[in-house]
């Protein structure tokens, strides 16, 4: 009887695909992450956790992960506070904040290499813009991707540029879910604007809030392109973020034992925190106000 | 305040041109000539874009992310509406089991096929082709899962009623099920398109033939290959950098509304 077997024709070329280039891969990884191999030889020797040992024991390594972890902790904080900030003005269906929600929407469907690219030449040092505006406030050029601090800051600054759209656009939704009579409420109360932004909508998006501190997290994490196209990773491996190490050990080094280690590490690591995102969140995180 | 009085709606537009001003400033950059900016003075031409598309093949990059782009939106978003349409209309063994790990690929960062997904490609002979940037990109789970919630909204009566007129249930499928879904369906095109449109990573590796070159790493190395001698010839890649975003910005101003409903209905329960 063919029509017991149809649903399994229908799903099989999605099962295919997921399972050649997401599954499979997996267990690639995890055996390549165990051996030693460079693309070319005839041969994978099996090197046991050595590649792993190399790894936790490199200041490279460790250094990523400080460095990917400090964007984090700035950048995550910065975009939900401007978000939840910008959206508390934007939940109205008017034309004014529909087009000022478009305007902030914009940069995260714009690719990131061209963001890359504008916001190099912006802060480029000689021709910038940046530079070119602090010149008529009496400010010196300041050599922004070549200062270590300031070109991981330049990247956070891009990355929340392109990103915020996303969160105040997850954030108005989050808004409008909350009924308008606890505002109500709250005004008849006699409460003050910033006290029932504290006492009313903070808890209540508090789920949003969430729910974007770990996708967020999780974004941080896999910073690639803007580091690629606008610094390298440098200068001296101040914006050295993990994925750019896996590619640069990957694919310029071609150690790929090492590579794979790395993306295994990098795996476990975003698999917890997705966990978090979807078990602690679930329960714990409801409203309490 | 609500943005809803005349000047604050003109403070909000104000605010909007200058949050874009970074991107606009480019396009108005992209404009000029390089001597005349460089020099401090002004001057107009489309002479950028010329030689953009010409010298430094962006016909050819525009043409392969159109060609990529395009089949991949296409057979994703078939691939993910038929698995979608099974996983919401038939019960069968196994069936949740299969959802939940197209559900969990979801969590699963896509660097960690990076270099699998080069060696499988490498073993085939399909690196530096279409295919090979293709086949990678063509599972969509997020629509997969996105599209199923949406067909259980579908009354089933309404595939009763086309089973009794002797439906086959692909035709249920397609004369049902599809019309029905085209907004979310639309959203996920959308989705998968500007994803595929914009991705870096995966090209950077695939591809390392000048002429099957995508939008994005043909921007990213026309950066890196400095064309102006010394100096970065920036009308020239801000040129070439507004060919890259133009077909996203256009279709944006269109379907703004399909894209913000796709992505809060993924984000919000």
């Amino acid at each position: 009887m063919a029509r017991k077997f149809l649903p399994y024709f229908y799903i099989l070329p999605l099962l295919a695909f997921i399972a050649v280039f997401t599954y499979i891969p997996i267990a690639t990884s995890i055996n390549l992450s165990f051996r030693e191999w460079d693309f070319m030889s005839a041969t994978k020797p099996f090197v046991g956790l050595e590649n792993y040992q190399l790894l936790l024991t490199s200041t490279e390594f460790w250094n990523s992960v400080k460095i990917t972890a400090i964007f984090a902790i700035i950048s995550v904080p910065l975009r939900l506070a401007l978000a939840l900030m910008a959206a508390s003005f934007l939940t109205s269906e008017k034309f004014a904040p529909r087009m000022l929600r478009g305007a902030f929407f914009l940069p995260s469907v714009t690719s990131t290499v061209s963001i890359a690219v504008v916001f190099s030449w912006v802060f480029s040092t000689d021709y910038g813009v940046a530079n070119a505006l602090l010149k008529h406030i009496g400010v010196g050029k300041i050599p922004w991707m070549q200062d270590p601090q300031l070109a991981l800051l330049v990247l956070i600054l891009v990355n929340t540029w392109k990103q915020i759209g996303y969160d105040i656009v997850i954030y108005i939704a989050g808004l409008q879910a909350i009924p308008q009579e606890l505002y109500d409420a709250a005004a008849v109360d006699g409460g003050r604007r910033f006290h029932v932004f504290r006492r009313v909508t903070m808890p209540l998006v508090m789920p949003t809030t969430y729910f974007l501190l770990v996708i967020s997290v999780i974004e941080a994490f896999q910073v690639f392109t803007i580091v690629n196209v606008m610094t390298h990773g440098g200068p001296a491996s101040a914006t050295d973020m993990l994925v750019n190490m896996l590619y640069r050990v990957g694919f310029t080094l071609f150690d790929i034992g090492t590579g794979s280690a790395l993306a295994v590490l990098l795996f476990i690591l975003l698999i917890a925190l997705s966990l978090i995102k979807s078990r602690v969140i679930g329960r714990k995180v409801h409203y309490e106000a | 305040m609500k943005l809803e009085n005349p000047v604050q709606s003109l403070f909000a537009l104000l605010f909007g041109l200058l949050f874009l001003s970074p991107a606009l400033y480019s396009i108005w950059l992209s404009f000029q000539t390089a001597d005349a900016y460089y020099a401090g003075g002004l001057e107009f031409t489309v002479d950028n874009y010329g030689r953009a598309v010409g010298q430094y093949h962006f016909a050819r990059y525009l043409l392969n992310s159109v060609i990529v782009s395009g089949i991949v939106t296409v057979g994703g978003i078939s691939i993910a509406t038929l698995a979608a349409y099974a996983f919401a209309r038939f019960r069968f063994r196994g069936g949740d089991l299969l959802f939940g790990a197209v559900v969990a690929t979801l969590m699963i960062p896509s660097h960690i096929s990076l270099i699998p997904n080069y060696l499988t490609l490498a073993k085939v002979g399909l690196l530096d082709s279409y295919a090979g940037l293709i086949l990678p990109a063509m599972a969509s789970a997020f629509a997969t899962f996105f599209l199923r919630q949406y067909i259980r909204g579908i009354p089933r009566s309404l595939d009763e009623a086309a089973y009794m007129d002797g439906a086959t249930s692909l035709q249920v499928l397609w004369r049902v099920i599809v019309p029905l879904s085209r907004p979310a369906i639309l959203s996920m095109a959308l989705f998968i398109f500007i994803g595929e449109w914009n991705s870096y990573i995966w090209p950077l590796v695939a591809i390392g033939k000048d002429d099957l070159y995508t939008l994005q790493v043909g921007l990213a190395r026309l950066y890196r290959i400095n064309p102006g001698e010394g100096v970065i010839d920036w009308p020239l890649v801000m040129a070439a950098s507004t060919i890259s975003i133009l077909p996203v910005l256009l279709g944006f101003a269109l379907v703004e509304r399909h894209l913000v409903r796709g992505i809060t209905m993924g984000a919000v329960k």
